[in-house]
């Protein structure tokens, strides 16, 4: 219990900024919101010109982008690159941070197992990334329901906002199964920083085709917005591979810290 | 001499894999190309469509069915790894003695502080030339091997210069912030973030024009894209002004290198 206590009270100032980060964020889009709407009644007057195939296809994809739901997928796919490095860099540090301060034999000296201290700071940093989530969806609810221009489904936004949490939970997964493989991480933020980039680069631009088999490669695809707000649900199969990611990345990492040679100084 | 070249072989195998990583994204990103330029009747729509909507695809004001304007698309992608790649180096030469415990040799060495940051910020200007030219070489390679339209290979000339600049404003900005704060493990997080807002603030301006006037912060959108794909190089002005930009930050790293309370 003290361990989660203090693992809590460590991850405090780091969470309240990465919140507040992605408050402000959701703001700046929310506050360019109107002008965009303004832009897009232009454009759907234009479109009377056009042969009724063209309009159907462009005028479809536009009601789409211009619903606040449109919207808010485009700011939706920054604020999940916030999250993911904010998960990752939670995931690669909290366990390598004992290496690199110097304070390994002193937590290890303790009479707790090596797998209640995994679990303790485990929990803690799905705490804090619960928190994060909940704050945020609290923001950007009250931010949506000042902007909007039409009504929106909550339950299709409860769960968009819901597949930000999931994706965290892969990436402090991930963040932890690599931690646990290097004697002393010098310093977290290029690891973090290569792998989140490098997902969200693979997922933007190799997952726009319709193959399937291409989208399991970056977390970012495995929750595809359009697919939300159009059946209100998650894709099974992308659902249960996160869910399985997750599951072997920690209990991957539970197994390796348990049998590592762990250096008190070095 | 010493310190340069030592500098050179910590940073070696970094400099390896954010080559290779770099290079593997130009190659996914051109092999993307044949999706794009193969609907071609789509062009018309696009070209009527307003900038905000083609920013919301991603497209911004770029026709990308044609090689030039698909590569100015994939560029900024390219740019802003190239941008992370600098600001951690940037950082990180700088703090790392500090980090490492390292400081206390390396400052009682008969070399004066001044020395010592010449020699870093230029193993650290060869990294971020070695890993330009590895991304100028690719992409000319990649290009052409995609390519079915005209030659932009001077156009892939500039906008790799333009890249350098943005990598030269993000070295020398980690650099200043890493000897400026006092806790030099926070100096790589704020540069990173400072980065990021760049980034959001590049993606923001795309989708309206009524806060152009926040470009001032995105070094991203120093250089116009538009501009280089139809072939006007780079605004002159603006190269100066970054140049002028980078030197200010570098002269920085060296005051406050000098007045700095050294922690052991």
């Amino acid at each position: 219990m003290n361990m989660y206590l203090y693992e809590l009270k460590s991850l405090r100032k780091s969470t309240i900024i990465w919140t507040c980060a992605m408050i402000s964020l959701a703001v700046l889009y929310f506050s360019i919101y109107p002008s965009f709407v303004n832009d897009a009644e232009d454009v759907k007057k234009l479109l009377g010109g056009y042969p009724a195939q063209v309009r159907v296809a462009l005028g479809i994809s536009l009601d789409n982008i211009t619903s606040i739901m449109g919207f808010y997928t485009m700011v939706f796919s920054i604020i999940t690159l916030c999250g993911a490095i904010q998960a990752m860099i939670f995931g690669t540090s909290i366990l390598s941070k004992e290496a690199r301060e110097r304070t390994a034999d002193f937590l290890l000296v303790k009479p707790v197992s090596r797998p209640a201290i995994v679990s303790a700071k485990l929990l803690a940093s799905v705490t804090m990334l619960l928190a994060t989530n909940v704050i945020y969806y609290i923001a950007v609810s009250i931010l949506i329901s000042i902007v909007k221009t039409s009504d929106y489904s909550v339950k299709q936004f409860f769960l968009i906002n819901l597949s930000l949490f999931f994706l965290q939970l892969m990436f402090l997964a991930i963040g932890l199964l690599v931690s646990v493989f290097f004697k002393k991480l010098k310093s977290v933020l290029p690891i973090s920083l290569g792998t989140v980039f490098g997902f969200y680069i693979i997922g933007v631009l190799l997952a726009t085709g319709k193959e399937d088999g291409v989208r399991f490669i970056s977390p970012f695809k495995y929750f595809d917005i359009p697919y939300i707000i159009k059946n209100s649900s998650y894709e099974v199969s992308y659902l249960i591979t996160g869910t399985m990611i997750v599951i072997v990345a920690i209990a991957a990492s539970y197994i390796i810290y348990t049998k590592k040679d762990i250096h008190a100084v070095s | 001499m010493n310190i340069f070249l030592r500098e050179l072989k910590a940073n070696r195998k970094a400099l390896i894999i954010w080559s290779v990583c770099m290079f593997l994204l130009v190659v996914s990103g051109m092999g993307k190309y044949t999706a794009y330029s193969s609907g071609g009747q789509n062009n018309e729509i696009f070209n009527k469509m307003p900038d905000s909507l083609k920013a919301l695809l991603g497209f911004g004001s770029l026709d990308v069915s044609k090689m030039s304007g698909y590569y100015a698309m994939l560029f900024l992608y390219i740019e802003l790894t190239a941008a992370i790649h600098a600001v951690l180096l940037g950082s990180g030469i700088i703090a790392k003695e500090e980090r490492d415990k390292t400081t206390e040799f390396l400052i009682t060495k008969p070399v004066s502080r001044a020395a010592i940051i010449t020699s870093k910020l230029l193993a650290a200007l060869v990294n971020v030339l070695i890993l330009n030219i590895v991304l100028l070489v690719s992409s000319i390679v990649m290009v052409s091997a995609y390519n079915k339209g005209e030659d932009i290979s001077s156009e892939i000339v500039m906008f790799n210069l333009s890249m350098l600049i943005v990598q030269l404003i993000f070295l020398s900005l980690g650099a200043a912030l890493a000897a400026f704060i006092k806790k030099p493990k926070a100096a790589g997080s704020l540069s990173t973030g400072i980065l990021l807002v760049a980034f959001v603030i590049s993606k923001i301006t795309d989708l309206t024009d009524s806060m152009n006037y926040l470009n001032l912060f995105s070094p991203f959108k120093y250089f116009s894209y538009t501009n280089i794909v139809e072939g006007n190089g780079l605004n002159v002005i603006i190269t100066i002004l970054s140049l002028v930009l980078v030197a200010i930050f570098i002269v920085l790293v060296y005051l406050f290198y000098q007045k700095r309370d050294i922690n052991v």
